[in-house]
């Protein structure tokens, strides 16, 4: 069974995600700020990942970002503000998608892009 | 030289300059024929102006016309003898004052704005012009400074940002309330095992959603552009962007309006996906949009739909499902139309939405 990692502090978003995942048979974990999602992954590993950009209070999803892309864990920045994208997160080059999109259509893209690193 | 026998009785500027005291533009007159041209000019203009003399200590004002006085709110009397420096403030931009320093050092003509205070304390927007003036021989003989007040032109740039960044906030604020919107519907159709109606409805919410997303930066006009609207509600039914063709001018149209040609698109869009022009690989549709007008005179958006290349229609399907059934009606209630004529090579269709204005 796959693991998905979700950081996402909306909890309708959240939910709507999770069981989105889990209906295609995967198990999601959803965080709601940097350091939950850091634990989730010193605790477990992760096939996939889909970020929320701003999550509150200024935090964005970018320290997280560059650890997934560190460990060639591939993950979809879901944002509903394409604009505020940090320079860094653009610099990441991640794929981004555009909120609202249905939570299907997010999980299509995310196994869409699994196995990117082992063809790369 | 009429007026100048008569004014001849008054010191000239450089007499009053060797007397060691402040030009008098009231009794003083610079001399000649120049001189009365620029007593004249500088008495009429609505540009405040002042001189300085660089070669007197700390480059102190000689002469401000009346029109600086009204500007700043200084008498001539108060400023004369004085450098300009008291013009800045607290919030005045140092970096502006280092340029105006170095360009009276290496004498060049100068154009800043910076914020000035009035001696009552308000402060205005100057767009401070500055230049040296050469005697003759060709030496530096004063400095010459215009003041204009943009403080016009500020509040309308600053007004113009807010705005902008209002807009984004709010346009940010609403996509996050269509995606809370779409989470509510999906979720509620997973408990109550109803998820291929829940899909339907989330599918029109978004196409909504999307029709009045670009509404935002411009609804400020009254009306919105067609075209934007148009491209966002139909952008997902074309991810590589080579299925559907774009035509139309700047048509604009009133933001009630949108509900209705979001949702007909939607539909239509959602048709082509199924049985029509996107239901295989080499099908396209064209979709141009512009304003017409009926044998009434009356204005209308007319969009055309176009699909060509996709699978062959034998005839007009029997069932097109409640979702044109619910476009049509909505159309209606803003006096529009959906015609649609099932051509074999697709279908051809048509939105009319007349203008109120």
């Amino acid at each position: 069974m796959k693991s998905i990692l979700i950081l996402e502090d909306e909890p309708l978003i959240a939910m709507d995600l999770q069981f989105a995942f889990e209906d295609a048979g995967a198990h999601a974990v959803v965080t709601i700020s940097c350091a939950e999602a850091f634990d989730a992954l010193d605790r477990m590993e992760f096939d996939g990942a889909v970020l929320d950009m701003n999550l509150g209070l200024g935090e964005t999803c970018e320290p997280v970002a560059i650890h997934l892309r560190k460990q060639r864990i591939p993950f979809l920045l879901h944002t509903g503000d394409l604009d505020r994208a940090g320079e860094a997160l653009r610099d990441l080059e991640a794929p981004i998608l555009a909120k609202p999109s249905g939570a299907d259509h997010v999980v299509e893209r995310l196994f869409g892009l699994e196995g990117q690193y082992e063809r790369a | 030289m009429q007026r100048g026998e008569g004014d001849g009785e008054r010191p000239t500027f450089e007499q009053a300059q060797q007397a060691g005291r402040a030009f008098d533009a009231e009794t003083d007159n610079f001399s000649g024929a120049s001189g009365l041209l620029f007593e004249q000019a500088m008495a009429q203009t609505r540009m405040a102006v002042c001189l300085t003399d660089p070669r007197l200590k700390d480059d102190p004002i000689v002469f401000c016309n009346k029109a600086f006085e009204k500007l700043t709110g200084y008498r001539q009397e108060d400023v004369i003898g004085r450098n300009c420096r008291f013009l800045q403030g607290p919030k005045t931009d140092q970096r502006q004052v280092a340029k105006i320093r170095e360009a009276i050092r290496t004498e060049e003509v100068l154009v800043v704005e910076l914020l000035n205070y009035r001696k009552d304390g308000s402060t205005f927007w100057n767009a401070l012009h500055l230049g040296p003036i050469y005697d003759e021989k060709g030496e530096l003989r004063y400095f010459f400074g215009s003041q204009w007040d943009v403080s016009d032109i500020h509040l309308a740039r600053a007004e113009e940002k807010h705005a902008k960044a209002m807009a984004r906030e709010v346009s940010h604020r609403l996509k996050n309330v269509f995606a809370v919107i779409g989470g509510i519907v999906n979720i509620t159709g997973r408990a109550m095992d109803a998820r291929s109606v829940t899909g339907k409805i989330n599918e029109r919410i978004q196409a909504l959603g999307r029709a009045y997303e670009p509404t935002l930066d411009d609804a400020a006009l009254g009306t919105i552009e067609v075209g934007q609207a148009i491209r966002s509600v139909l952008n997902p039914y074309d991810p590589e962007n080579d299925r559907i063709v774009f035509v139309g001018n700047g048509a604009r149209t009133e933001p009630n309006a949108v509900s209705a040609m979001g949702l007909t698109l939607h539909e239509l869009a959602t048709n082509a996906s199924k049985y029509g022009a996107l239901s295989n690989r080499e099908g396209k549709i064209t979709v141009s949009w512009h304003h017409e007008e009926d044998r009434h005179g009356r204005q209308s958006l007319v969009i055309d739909w176009k699909e060509t290349g996709g699978p062959a229609i034998e005839s007009p399907p029997d069932d097109t499902g409640t979702g044109f059934d619910i476009a049509e009606r909505l159309l209606a209630y803003s006096r529009g139309t959906l015609d649609r004529i099932w051509e074999e090579d697709g279908l051809r269709a048509k939105i009319s939405l007349p203008l109120r204005s």
